[in-house]
Order: C-alpha cells, then sequence, then structure tokens
C-alpha cells in the first residue's frame, strides 16, 4: 500500500469518521439517533402510500444495493465496480428457486442470497489481492463474466428474453401475490432486516478492524490482523445484502433480466451510493430514492437522455459535494451542534 | 491451409489489439502521470470516431487529415477536461477521479446520442486501403496491415518521445517509477494538463482508425473501457510497455479465441486477466512490489 | 441489541397488518360500456435508445393519426369521443418497461399498450397484460416467445417475429439461387432462434447449410469470422447481427471484398432506419426480409406522405404497423360497443382485415399471431435512389400462410 500504482499517495476520502469511531454516544445524539429511526421507519411505511408501489420497492432494494455497497466503499475504502454480479446472480438463482419450486417468496430470496454469498468467494479472494483503483477494474471485469455466463447460459437463464414469470408466492396470501401494494409490506422486513444487518456490521468491532484497514493497512497487518481475510469477509457480507435485494428485486418484478448482471447496473449502485455519500450507510438510501424517482420521472417527461442529467448530476456531486448528500447534510448539522455545545 | 488461416488470424488479432494498444497506452500515461484512472478513456476512443465522421460529413475532411485533426481535437478537449474538472481531484483519493470520469462518461454518451442519434454514422473509405493484398497466397485484408502498422508506429513515436525527450523522460519516471520520481524531486506539475491531453488524443488515434472499420454509435466505448480495463490490469498499469503489449496480446486471444471457440472468446480474455492477477497482481510488466 | 431489533420487528409487522386493513381499493372496472368514460391507448417503447428512429416517439405520432382517422370515419357514431394517447419510454430496460406497464394500466388507465420493442421487455409486459387482464399489442419485438410458449390471452403480436424474419430471407434467397450458405449469428437467445429457423427454411427451400458460426454479443470484430466462413466458398453468407454489430459485420465484409468474390450477404434482421443512418451504399446489395415498405405500392405511400407531413420522416414498417394495431384495436371496440377486454379479444380473434399495413391479414385465434403478406426486399445501389428514403426494391412477396410460423408449430396453449 505504499505507491501509486495501487492506493494513490494517500487516502482522502472525505468520510464522517467520527461516526464510526465514536461508539460510545452521549444521551443526547443516542436521543437524536432513535428520532431519526423512528422517523426512517414512518417513511419506510408511508412510501407506499405517496409512491406507486412498484416504484416504492424499486426504492427498497435499491437503498439495500447501495447501503451493501457503502459497506464496502466506506468502511473498507474498496470500490466494487461489479456488484451486479451479486445483485444480479441472486436474482437469477432466486428466480429459478421460485419459478421451479413455487416456494415461499422469502425462501428463494434467502436462497439467492445464499448463492451471491458463495460466488463472492472467488471473486472476493481474487479481487482483494489488488486495491484502490485497480480493486474496481478487477471486480468489474469479473461481473462481466458472471454476464456472459448468464447471457450464455440461455436453457437456465432465459438468456436475452429473460426469465419470465416469477411468481410472488406468499404462504396462500392472495394479496400479496397479486397486489403490489400489499406486496411491498410483505417484503420491507427483509429489506429492513438486510439494512440493521449492515449497520450491525460496521458498528461491531468487525467493522472497526475494517476502518483501521482502510485507514492504514501496513500498521493493522502490524498489529496482526490477517488484512486480507477481513476485506474477503467484508465482501462477502456486502454481497449477501447485494443479493438480498436483487433477490426481492427479482420477486418484485417477476422477471430478470440480464440487465440486472451488466456493468451499468453496477454503475448506476456507485452513483447511488456516491450521491447520499460514501461511508454513511443511510446515504445509499437518499440516493437511491432519488436516482429511482428521477429516472420514473423522465421515462415519462419525453426528454431523451437521462444520461445527461445523472451524470451532470454525478459530476457536480464529485466535484463539489463529495460527501453526498447525506454526508453533507450530516456535516453540517453536526458541526452546528458542536458550535452550540462550545457556547 | 491451417498456416493461411493462422497468419490471417494474426493479423486481425493484430489490428483488433492495435485499438486496445493506442488507447491503453493513454491510459497507461494518463495515470502515471495524475494517479488518474480514466473510465471516459472509452468515451475519448468513441469521440474520436464520432468526430472524424461528423467531420466527414460536413466538411468533407478525408480519412488522413482527420488522423492529423481529430487527434488535436480531442488533445484541446483533454486539457479542457483537466482544467476544468480532473484538477480539482488531484491530490485525492484517485477513486474521485475514476468516479468523475464514470459520470463524465454517461455525460458524453448521451449527448452524442442526443446530436447525432442512435443508429450509427456513415464513415467513407479511403480508396487505397479497401480490398487485399495475397501474401503467400493468402489475401491479407489492406485495411488491417494499415491499422497494424500505423499503431505500431505511433507507439514507436511515443517510445522515442519517452526515452530520448527531456519532458518524456520526465513522464516516464513518473508512471513507471513515481516514488522514486517524487524521491528526486522531480517535478511533474506543469505537464499535467499535456500530458492528459496526449492520453486522450491517442484514444482518439484509435477511435479515428476505427472509423471506416466499425460501427460508430455512442455505445462503441462502452464495452471498449471494459477489455481496455482488463488490458492494463494485464499489462500492468504502471508500465508504458506493458500497456502496448497486452493491447496486442488481447487483440490476439480475441481473434483466435474467436475462430476456435468462438463462445468463449470474450470470456477468455477475462479469465486471462484473472490469472494474472492471481500470479502476478501487478500484471505481467508491473513492478511487483508495487501491487503491495 | 438483539431485543432492539425483536421490537423493531414487532412494531413493523403490527404497522403492516394496520395499513393492510385499511388499504387501498383493488383496480376494478364499473361495468359500464366504455371504463372510466374513456378509451386510453399506450405506447410503452424505446424514446432514446436503439430503436428509438425504428419506433421511438413517431410510433406515438402514428398512433394519433389512427385516433383521427377512427373520429372521423364515425364521427357522432363512435362508441366515445374521449380517446386519448399516453407514451411512456422504456430505455430498452425490460425493468422500466415492467413497472411503466403497471403504471400504464393502473394509473393512466390504459386499456391497451402498443408497441414495447425489445423482447425482454415485450414480455415483461405480456405477462403484467395476463395479470391486469387488458390488452397488450406488440409490434416491436421480434421474439416468438409472445406467441410460443409464454402466449397469453390478452397479448397480440402484430408486425414481425424471428421466424418470420429468418424464414423469409432463408426461402427465399435460396429460391432465387443460392443454394449453399454460410451463417454467422450471435450468440445469444435472438440468435440462436434466427439460427434455427434460417437454417430450416434455407433446408426446406432446397439449399444446404454449410456451417454455422457462433459470435460472441455485443462484437465488433467479425473478420475472423468472415474468413472462416468464406474459406467454404458459400454463395450466400447469412448474418444474424443486428444494430451496431450488423454494420461492423458489414463494413468488414466490404474490406475483405467478398462480394467480388461472387459472395452474397444476406441479412437477418435490417429496418429501414439502419440503413438512413448509415448510408445505402453500406448495404448496397443486401437481402432482407421488410414486413412492409412505405414505397411498395399506391395505398404505402399515400399514407406515407400523411406520415411526412405529420412528422417530417418516412415511416419505417414499425410505424405503419403501430397505425394499423390502433386502428383496428378501435373497429374491435366500435363494434363490441365497450372496451372490456374479453369482448374485444372476441372482436380480434379470427378477425380477417386487410389495411395500409396488413396484406391479406388474419388475427390467428391460437396463437395470436397476426398473419400477414412479407416482403424479401434487396437494398438498391446508390445510383438508383431517386428521393430520400428511396432504399428497398421488393424482389417477392412472401404469401402470409407461408411468411410466419405455423399454428402448430407455436406451442401456444392460452
Amino acid at each position: 500500500m505504499s505507491n501509486d500504482v495501487t492506493s494513490g499517495a494517500t487516502a482522502h476520502l472525505d468520510l464522517p469518521t467520527d461516526d464510526v469511531h465514536v461508539s460510545a454516544t452521549t444521551p443526547r445524539r443516542s436521543g437524536l439517533r432513535w428520532l431519526l429511526l423512528a422517523a426512517g421507519l414512518v417513511v419506510a411505511l408511508a412510501l407506499p402510500w405517496f409512491i406507486y408501489p412498484p416504484i416504492a420497492m424499486d426504492i427498497a432494494c435499491w437503498a439495500l444495493f447501495a447501503i451493501s455497497l457503502d459497506i464496502l466503499l466506506g468502511y473498507c475504502g474498496l470500490l466494487s465496480f461489479g456488484h451486479a454480479a451479486f445483485w444480479g446472480g441472486s436474482a437469477y438463482c432466486t428466480g429459478l428457486v421460485a419459478v421451479h419450486y413455487g416456494v415461499p417468496f422469502p425462501v428463494a430470496v434467502l436462497a439467492g442470497m445464499l448463492f451471491a454469498m458463495l460466488i463472492a468467494v472467488p471473486i472476493g479472494y481474487l479481487s482483494v489481492r489488488a486495491t484502490g483503483i485497480y480493486f474496481a477494474m478487477v471486480t468489474l471485469a469479473f461481473a462481466q463474466m458472471i454476464y456472459f455466463i448468464a447471457n450464455q447460459w440461455r436453457d437456465v437463464t432465459g438468456g436475452e428474453n429473460g426469465l419470465q414469470a416469477v411468481p410472488k408466492s406468499f404462504f396462500g396470501i392472495e394479496l400479496v401475490e397479486t397486489e403490489s401494494f400489499y406486496f411491498y409490506y410483505a417484503a420491507l422486513p427483509m429489506i429492513l432486516l438486510g439494512m440493521w444487518a449492515a449497520w450491525r456490521i460496521v458498528h461491531s468491532p468487525f467493522g472497526r478492524v475494517l476502518v483501521a484497514i482502510r485507514d492504514n493497512a501496513p500498521r493493522a497487518r502490524a498489529l496482526g490482523y490477517d488484512v486480507e481475510t477481513y476485506k474477503v469477509v467484508a465482501f462477502v457480507l456486502s454481497a449477501g445484502l447485494a443479493g438480498l435485494a436483487g433477490g426481492l428485486f427479482a420477486i418484485s418484478h417477476g422477471f430478470v433480466s440480464l440487465q440486472e448482471v451488466n456493468w451499468t447496473t453496477s454503475g448506476k449502485v456507485v452513483l447511488m451510493a456516491v450521491l447520499g455519500g460514501i461511508g454513511t450507510l443511510w446515504g445509499g438510501v437518499v440516493g437511491a430514492g432519488f436516482i429511482v424517482v428521477l429516472e420514473d420521472y423522465m421515462a415519462s417527461s419525453g426528454f431523451e437522455g437521462i444520461g445527461i442529467v445523472t451524470g451532470s448530476v454525478f459530476v457536480v456531486v464529485v466535484l463539489l459535494f463529495r460527501r453526498g448528500i447525506w454526508g453533507t447534510l450530516a456535516h453540517h448539522l453536526g458541526r452546528r451542534r458542536q458550535a452550540g455545545t462550545r457556547d | 491451409m491451417a498456416m493461411n488461416e493462422l497468419l490471417q488470424y494474426t493479423i486481425q488479432g493484430l489490428a483488433a489489439g492495435s485499438f486496445y494498444a493506442l488507447a491503453a497506452l493513454g491510459l497507461a500515461v494518463i495515470f502515471g502521470v495524475l494517479g488518474v484512472v480514466n473510465f471516459a478513456h472509452g468515451a475519448c476512443y468513441m469521440l474520436g470516431a464520432v468526430v472524424a465522421a461528423v467531420l466527414q460529413d460536413t466538411l468533407g475532411l478525408g480519412f488522413w487529415p482527420a488522423l492529423l485533426v481529430v487527434p488535436v481535437l480531442l488533445f484541446l478537449f483533454g486539457v479542457v477536461i483537466e482544467r476544468l474538472l480532473v484538477r480539482w481531484l488531484v491530490g485525492l483519493d484517485p477513486l474521485y477521479n475514476f468516479l468523475l470520469t464514470f459520470g463524465l462518461t454517461l455525460l458524453l454518451v448521451d449527448l452524442v446520442k442526443r446530436q447525432y442519434g442512435v443508429s450509427g454514422l456513415p464513415y467513407e473509405r479511403p480508396e487505397v486501403l479497401t480490398g487485399q493484398i495475397e501474401v503467400g497466397g493468402v489475401g491479407l485484408p489492406i485495411y488491417q496491415l494499415f491499422v497494424f502498422g500505423f499503431s505500431l508506429l505511433i507507439c514507436a513515436l511515443v517510445w522515442l518521445l519517452m526515452t530520448r525527450t527531456r519532458v518524456g523522460m520526465i513522464v516516464r519516471a513518473a508512471t513507471e517509477r513515481s516514488d522514486l520520481a517524487r524521491a528526486l524531486g522531480i517535478n511533474v506539475g506543469r505537464w499535467v494538463t499535456p500530458v492528459f491531453g496526449f492520453g486522450i488524443a491517442l484514444a482518439g488515434i484509435a477511435g479515428v482508425l476505427a472509423a471506416p472499420f466499425r460501427a460508430i454509435t455512442a455505445d462503441m466505448g462502452s464495452n471498449f473501457i471494459i477489455i481496455l480495463f482488463a488490458v492494463v490490469v494485464i499489462g500492468g498499469l504502471g508500465s508504458i510497455v506493458g500497456a502496448v503489449v497486452a493491447g496486442f496480446l488481447v487483440g490476439l486471444v480475441e481473434a483466435f479465441g474467436q475462430a476456435y471457440a468462438p463462445t468463449y472468446a470474450q470470456i477468455m480474455i477475462f479469465v486471462l486477466m484473472a490469472v494474472v492477477v492471481l500470479v502476478r497482481p501487478a500484471g505481467l510488466f508491473g513492478r511487483e512490489e508495487a501491487a503491495r | 441489541m438483539k431485543r432492539k431489533a425483536a421490537v423493531s420487528a414487532a412494531v413493523l409487522s403490527a404497522g403492516a397488518l394496520l395499513l393492510s386493513a385499511c388499504g387501498q381499493g383493488g383496480p376494478g372496472s364499473d361495468g359500464g360500456a366504455i371504463s372510466d368514460d374513456k378509451l386510453v391507448l399506450a405506447v410503452l417503447n424505446d424514446q432514446s435508445g436503439v430503436y428509438k428512429d425504428l419506433s421511438g416517439p413517431n410510433s406515438v405520432k402514428a398512433v394519433e393519426m389512427a385516433i383521427a382517422d377512427f373520429e372521423e370515419k364515425h364521427g357522432d357514431d363512435a362508441v366515445t369521443s374521449e380517446i386519448e394517447v399516453v407514451s411512456a419510454d422504456h430505455q430498452n430496460e425490460p425493468d422500466v418497461a415492467n413497472t411503466k406497464a403497471q403504471e400504464l394500466y393502473d394509473r393512466e388507465l390504459a386499456d391497451v399498450i402498443l408497441d414495447v420493442p425489445t423482447s425482454s421487455a415485450a414480455l415483461a409486459v405480456a405477462n403484467q397484460a395476463k395479470t391486469k387482464q387488458k390488452l397488450f399489442i406488440n409490434v416491436g419485438a421480434a421474439t416468438t416467445e409472445l406467441t410460443g410458449e409464454q402466449c397469453n390471452k390478452y397479448t397480440f403480436h402484430w408486425a414481425y417475429d424471428t421466424y418470420m424474419l429468418a424464414n423469409g430471407t432463408g426461402a427465399a434467397v435460396t429460391k432465387e439461387g443460392g443454394k449453399n450458405w454460410q451463417i454467422i449469428y450471435p450468440d445469444y437467445a435472438f440468435g440462436q432462434d434466427m439460427e434455427n429457423s434460417f437454417t430450416a427454411a434455407v433446408e426446406a427451400a432446397g439449399g444446404t447449410v454449410g456451417g454455422t458460426i457462433p459470435t460472441p454479443f455485443p462484437n465488433d470484430n467479425f473478420a475472423t469470422f468472415l474468413t472462416k466462413a468464406a474459406a467454404k466458398n458459400p454463395d450466400v453468407i447469412g448474418t444474424m447481427q443486428a444494430g451496431g454489430d450488423l454494420v461492423n459485420l458489414v463494413k468488414q465484409f466490404n474490406e475483405a471484398g467478398l462480394a467480388d468474390k461472387g459472395i452474397e450477404l444476406a441479412v437477418g434482421l435490417m429496418f429501414i432506419t439502419d440503413i438512413h443512418s448509415l448510408g445505402v451504399e453500406q448495404f448496397a446489395g443486401t437481402s432482407f426480409t421488410d414486413a412492409w415498405y412505405w414505397n411498395m405500392d399506391e395505398e404505402s405511400r399515400a399514407w406515407a406522405d400523411r406520415f411526412l407531413e405529420e412528422t417530417g420522416t418516412r415511416p419505417s414498417f414499425a410505424h405503419a404497423a403501430n397505425y394499423s394495431a390502433a386502428t383496428q384495436y378501435l373497429e374491435a371496440v366500435q363494434r363490441a360497443g365497450t372496451d372490456d377486454a374479453d369482448a374485444v379479444v372476441g372482436e380480434l380473434e379470427g378477425l380477417e382485415v386487410d389495411d395500409v399495413f396488413l396484406r391479406n391479414g388474419e388475427i390467428r385465434a391460437e396463437d395470436h399471431r397476426v398473419i400477414h403478406d412479407a416482403y424479401l426486399a434487396r437494398v438498391k445501389s446508390p445510383e438508383d435512389v431517386t428521393e430520400d428514403w428511396d432504399y428497398e426494391e421488393i424482389v417477392t412477396t412472401i404469401p402470409a400462410e407461408e411468411a410466419f410460423r405455423p399454428v402448430e408449430e407455436s406451442g401456444c396453449s392460452m
């Protein structure tokens, strides 16, 4: 990690490190946390009343996907540009299990999630040998391999036509199976569970070691941590959460297409995570909400070229608001509160 | 017969590799001096072809002048991008510039789509370069030979520039031994902008060369950039020679893969990359200690 | 920490139950002749990507033309005077198409969705049509699955499909004298389907397929494959490449001078918009199957002139087919006196019909494949082109019953 080729001179990610290091929270902060948590839950529960339910479900899935990416990007300093492999790999596995065995969808999604973690082991093992920008390129290339396999293995995946007619079986509850409004509430607990798991991962001792590795790998190694193993485990956990999100996405849409494993999907989730704020975890939710709603709006607006808008937004965010939406807000709030306590 | 085919596939592979080699060279030089992996490199390759087609359509600019004019225009484009955008992120984590150029790619591709449509642009080839020449009873397409020869020439010129001029030596030192270069107090600062433009111009040359030979669409760089990443991982990002050699190597793997195992041709490139990452993480020509 | 999670999960599920108890009402029709007092035709297609030129915004125009003609024809006798067009861009992403289709049916109250190019998107929309029990008339997609194993009662396939393209070109070119074939195809669902149909058609017409060569997709280097194919000295090289890949292949075909060696190039999937944007000289002499051509007769030309006035460009077959589909849908509603989906399906099934697009047309009741005459076209030489968009010469007409997959091979059961 001492050389330009792999990691750049010194890492300067604008990360809200205080959030990670300060684990003993003051009563005031913990009060705010509960307030935020409650607000978040209310928003999650109310969403399909204000937004078309399938779109609300899309937001929830992408939000968890963005969070899973942020575990790697924000807490390990590893930019995975191939996360579509896990989202899409799980989507296919979930879809196949649901189509062929007709099990209730949470079971199928769990199978997809396990599959994503399974393929993450070799990919992660190879990829973590590279760091920094190398890691991004290597993961991208591996994801492309998954894409080619999904495209070629037509008998199983349906190839270009996609895997169609994935059922939403849910213990025989008809409303959940036919109405997207009810499906949202059936799927939401899994999403929230995934988010909670992500939060646990980064706030555990394990998460703190990850941050230590991110900030100074040689020191972590000197302290006796097996840096590579930690990274692989983080990679596999992140892939599992991405898989959970992808599996639910497949069920929600009722089919799986090659788009799910394409590199543009990897790019989209990076966009969301960065837009929301690297290393903020919850920023991914904001980023996902923003992009999904924007794309949905643009699809009906008659404006050609969504990339012009998303690309410009992305360039502006990277140049001017590197903390992302959530990160910028948190930073300003934090500063004001700090100023307040000083008085 | 088998020998004939071998020769034909070799030429085809080297021609395909020429595009990768030129573009990878640009990518490597930019990375060396700025520490930036330019995701927009595929988009710049696309711009090279699109600009050549548009100039031919509007001004009647032919292929030969385009080989000179388009790289100059792309050089200027690169200078503007560096001054306006990339500059502000140098010194931060290189991921930011990777992300910036990713956003730029989305923007450029959709701008071209909006302006020039999606079905592609026509391009007329120079008459001299059409047809085949017979070599020992084998018909070899002249254009492919030309692409290979021309890109070798460009690579040789770049090599001369790197080894015989002061600027070049500074750039090369920065690319291949950035730590040493810094330790010795070599200042690359004022070369940053022109080097970025130069790297973009190399992608532009690849684009012009592709114009008569490949479909000119806004998306032509999307697949290209991903293979290009595999190329630089195989060659080693910090190596100028590595970029060129890996470029041609990947072109050959592609051509022979297509000939003998067409379904797996593209996967083979990524398998090769995986093997290289496993055995030599720094790439075939990268310095081993650089990977850790 | 664990307790906290348990509590929040409990709160959550309680909330979910509460919400579902007082949830929204399901979609439903009120039983009137025209639901919601208006007829809504939705065009869902690619307005920004590769199929923008082929269908895109101008398909919406074509549907508007159909409505205007319908209103003019029936005047006060029309079943309703409230007819609307809505449109959405699916960006060629099946996910977007899927969500947009639901939204169009549920929120925009669409009675029918038209167009939908891209096979995966079309199949996703077909599934939505089946669930929502609303009509879907596909024009833009090529997959035979729509009228095959994934067919359903509410989905119709109007203009063309892979079988028609491959069968038309394969059989017609073979009958024209191209007996000995090599086939190059992209190795994914579309290409494999095309290759199968092509080989079958060539062999049925008395030709032989000497070899089939799969290629990666997408791909920009076809030189190797062309070399391999040409080495066998075929009369014809058939390519199933489409879009950008097709252009790559044609450029490299020309570059290798294969036409001079007496090898003909037959194309599986090509649209007039491809010829227009890349220049007729790129494709001169290649044969392909077209579903309709704007300059093929007086009737078509008259309609194409109107289209030109409306849009400033000549129509592709997809534009004409969207016009035709919208017209026949409206007529069916008129006859049924209601927009009830089952009644309209009943009116459409088995209908034999001629219009500007459909010649000797029949809406097959068994699989909802709309069959009609198709055409083997050859791209003109640049010197024969007399006006804008004058690119095709119709070589032969392929009768409706030969052009499409026989119903017994479809594998469709509704």
